[in-house]
């Protein structure tokens, strides 16, 4: 037979054995097809190589781990006549000022990082409260108090796409930072309530909660005596946008305690040197008089009478730790030398929140808090996941076993039913090194999926068994692909009411359905476009070359 | 051929009304515990811990059942001992995760060589089950009312389509109503089992109505050759469901149990549907309806 008509008599078949050879590939490549893919993002996943031969990633409910589903707290007032953009030009002082009056007002009672001016790229501006215990009625009052026009109508529940994403983008650097990788952070809507999803392997729920927790809001502030006859007061004067650089935790030479070295921004180096300055810590009155912080216990007392110079580490809202000027940092602020090089110590009692406090610096504040009562937890130990793995794989190769027997029961005929079993597997198998090739985490849902592939592949194969058979044995090409025809456009029916039937799973955030639907849908279509017209030939030549 | 031949049904015995009545009849019991359930309770069937909100934790512990029963401040909602052993699910209507974590960790006793008590937990809260309610019910319209549009674009006739998506429906009202029976509640497992079935059922009717329809030879020539090898799909599809529900039920893996069970609930259903009411609905169509 000619290369070319053999290609062209065999080429389902052939397309069949490709794609099968390429989830060889894509399973059993060591490093996998596409190493660097943003799914797994740092080095560590690669453990799972190493110990396993196969290039499959698992998710959560097979591999352990927490997924934490909370909606972001707050209300937005929006498309807002604020008077901040004129020209296309955004006025920065007029933003400032709008939140300074917010911040003012009595009836909002609002902390720092309460409130948010955006500015969308279209020009309209939002503004944002980031509490739920305000009414519609307040915000508006507070509002129109900072001359911004806005009615009860502009008010809705929720924040703006903006600061959920930057919710999002400093959850991601916090997991990064806490030294995981894997880690997931998706926005998910269901009925117009906005969820922010945050999917971590192999960490514990406690320990996800704390970093979802804090806004970690970090101020440092000067306790001086800077009141009226000289009564201490607190100032801030650096905040953690003024930080440009940090330093992991490490313990002091002489103190007790840890600190985190960081390095100021030049923009902003400046100024706080010149604060200092103001404020006396810069002279020789101002070095090493802080008694805020007890050196044996770390507790903290405030005494407002006694004159001292010190620099609080502050974290949403709270003192972590109280130093006082050095005389080295001190006299390089006097001379004005500090500014080329403008680094200085904060610090935290615990080595843990010390840690707390690098990481937050170094992926910023949470712009909104998140409602961790308002949403859904889920956790698993590697443990159980590991007995799901087992048990899941168990589960799966029964059900092959068992459509085998009855279709074995139902043809009696092994050129019949044995490429309908190895044809069904070989679905399951390019869907397998699919996944592997796109790297997707598979969970129990997917593990459904894979089974209910075998079933709608076996019920097509059965088609295409009975109409090519139909009327007696198949003796020439065309009686054959008549009938293949006419079993396919069943087979595309079939096809064509599963998917539009699981897509809107697929679509929608509705947890772990939608693994269990795309790889249903994925199925069908390898089945309809790949497997099944292959089955077609492996049978035709069966039946026809006697 | 075979060890099990599909039977050739005598249907020229059996009027359209009489073949119609039976599976109109489940229909209708079907729609009435729904009914009933919907007056009584508020919802057609009972809402899992998906939609309806609460905590739900598996711990494994040398305890007994009772010790587990009193281990809480709040008294659980319920307690399963799944296939491993010393392994319970326990359910319980707050969402304070957290509280009952560590009263478990507390009051239990480790399994040797296992230093947690809680192996999963997962909690929701009712606003956020609300919502998940809600979506699954858009998700479910969304996917019959495409499947109805499929249907329709598929055969362009009126009464074969329609005879397809009230056997669909049909498909989808009696697991509903036999989860009611036997106490399953609507997770997103169900849903998802649900909406597989959509996908899955109506499979056989295609099957049905293209041999019918759209092939030479007589009616009931067509109606058996269709029942052959519809008939041998479903059993097979209900064989693998019904082996992965005991299978993932005796193993405590909740999600595939409620899957197969769902599915092969429907699938039984299916038989009965397709083989009774669209057969009766086509044949009425095909011998009566056409000429009018």
């Amino acid at each position: 037979m000619k290369p070319t008509a053999f290609l062209k008599e065999n080429w389902r078949v052939l397309l069949l054995v490709v794609f099968v050879l390429g989830a060889v590939v894509a399973l059993f490549l060591p490093g996998g097809v596409m190493g660097d893919s943003s799914y797994a993002s740092q080095g560590e996943s690669n453990q799972s190589w190493t110990e396993d031969p196969i290039n499959l990633e698992y998710g959560l409910g097979l591999e352990g781990g927490t997924r934490i589903s909370a909606p972001v707290v707050g209300m937005t007032a929006e498309n807002v006549d604020a008077g901040v953009v004129s020209d296309g030009e955004v006025d920065q002082d007029r933003v400032t000022e709008i939140e300074e009056s917010l911040y003012a007002d009595e009836t909002l009672g609002l902390e720092v990082g309460d409130a948010n001016v955006v500015v969308h790229d279209d020009g309209t501006v939002s503004v944002e409260l980031f509490l739920d215990d305000v009414s519609e009625a307040e915000f508006v009052a507070a509002l129109e108090d900072a001359d911004v026009e806005a009615s009860e109508d502009d008010v809705r529940e929720g924040v703006t796409q903006e600061t959920r994403d930057d919710v999002i983008e400093t959850i991601t650097l916090r997991i990064n930072e806490a030294g995981l990788s894997g880690g997931q952070v998706t926005d998910a809507e269901m009925s117009d309530q906005h969820y922010v999803v945050t999917e971590v392997p192999e960490m514990g729920e406690d320990e996800l909660q704390a970093i979802l927790e804090d806004r970690g809001i970090v101020e440092v502030v000067a306790y001086h005596p800077g009141g009226e006859n000289g009564t201490q007061v607190n100032e801030t004067v650096l905040t953690g946008d003024d930080i440009a650089e940090v330093d992991p935790p490490r313990q002091p030479e002489r103190e007790t305690g840890y600190e985190v070295p960081v390095q100021v921004e030049d923009s902003s180096a400046e100024d706080f040197q010149s604060d200092m300055r103001e404020m006396g810590y810069s002279e020789q009155q101002g070095w090493s008089n802080c008694r805020v912080q007890d050196p044996q216990t770390g507790e903290m007392t405030f005494n407002d009478e006694q004159e001292q110079h010190c620099l609080l580490t502050v974290v949403d809202g709270e003192p972590v730790a109280a130093h006082s000027m050095s005389q080295q940092l001190g006299s390089s602020m006097a001379s004005g030398e500090w500014v080329e090089s403008p680094q200085f110590r904060m610090g935290a009692q615990e080595y843990s929140d010390a840690q707390a406090l690098s990481v937050n610096l170094q992926a910023g504040e949470l712009r909104a808090p998140l409602d961790l009562t308002e949403g859904n937890v889920y956790s698993l130990q590697p443990a159980l996941a590991d007995q799901f793995k087992s048990y899941s794989l168990l589960i799966g190769v029964l059900s092959v076993i068992s459509v085998s027997g009855v279709v074995y029961g139902r043809y009696q005929d092994r050129r019949v039913a044995a490429p309908m079993i190895l044809t069904a597997l070989a679905e399951v198998f390019i869907l397998l090194g699919f996944a592997a090739l796109i790297r997707m985490p598979l969970d129990l849902s997917h593990i459904a999926g894979f089974i209910a592939v075998v079933g709608t592949g076996v019920d097509d194969l059965i088609i295409i068994a009975d109409e090519v058979m139909s009327e007696g044995d198949v003796n020439s090409q065309r009686v054959f692909e008549s009938r293949f025809r006419k079993a396919f456009w069943v087979i595309g029916a079939a096809a064509a009411t599963t998917i539009i039937a699981m897509s809107p799973l697929a679509v929608l955030s509705l947890g772990d359905l939608r693994g269990f639907a795309i790889i249903t849908i994925l199925g069908v279509l390898i089945g309809v476009l790949i497997t099944r017209p292959a089955y077609g030939d492996i049978l035709r030549r069966l039946l026809t070359d006697r | 051929m075979g060890y099990f031949d599909v039977p050739e049904i005598e249907y020229t015995r059996y009027s359209n009304r009489q073949l119609a009545a039976i599976p109109l009849a489940f229909l209708a019991v079907a729609l009435a515990i729904l009914l009933i359930a919907y007056t009584v309770y508020g919802t057609p069937v009972a809402l899992g811990m998906d939609f309806a909100g609460g905590t739900e934790l598996t711990v494994e512990t040398t305890d007994s059942e009772s010790a587990i029963q009193t281990a809480f401040d709040e008294e659980p909602e319920s307690i399963q001992s799944t296939g491993a052993s010393n392994q319970y699910i326990v359910q319980f209507t707050s969402e304070d995760q957290q509280a009952l974590t560590d009263q478990a960790e507390e009051n239990l006793a480790p399994l040797e060589g296992n230093d947690e008590v809680v192996q999963e937990t997962s909690s929701t809260s009712a606003s956020f089950g609300a919502q998940a309610q809600q979506t699954a019910l858009l998700g479910i319209v969304v996917a019959f009312v495409g499947m109805s549009v499929i249907t329709f674009l598929l055969f362009r006739t009126f009464v074969p389509s329609i005879a397809i998506i009230l056997s669909a429906f049909s498909d989808l009202v009696i697991p509903l109503a036999f989860m009611n029976l036997a106490n399953i509640p609507l997770t997103l497992g169900t849903v998802a089992g649900l909406l597989m079935l959509i996908g899955y059922s109506v499979d056989s009717d295609i099957l049905l109505n293209n041999h019918i329809l759209r092939r030479g030879g007589s009616f009931y020539e067509s109606t058996n050759e269709a029942i052959r090898t519809g008939v041998t799909m479903t059993i097979t599809s209900m064989i693998a469901m019904l082996v992965m529900a005991i299978a993932a039920t005796i193993m405590g893996v909740e999600l595939l149990a409620s899957i197969g069970t769902i599915l092969f609930v429907g699938l039984a259903a299916d038989l009965m549907n397709t083989y009774m009411l669209n057969l009766s609905l086509l044949r009425w169509y095909k011998f009566e309806g056409i000429n009018r």
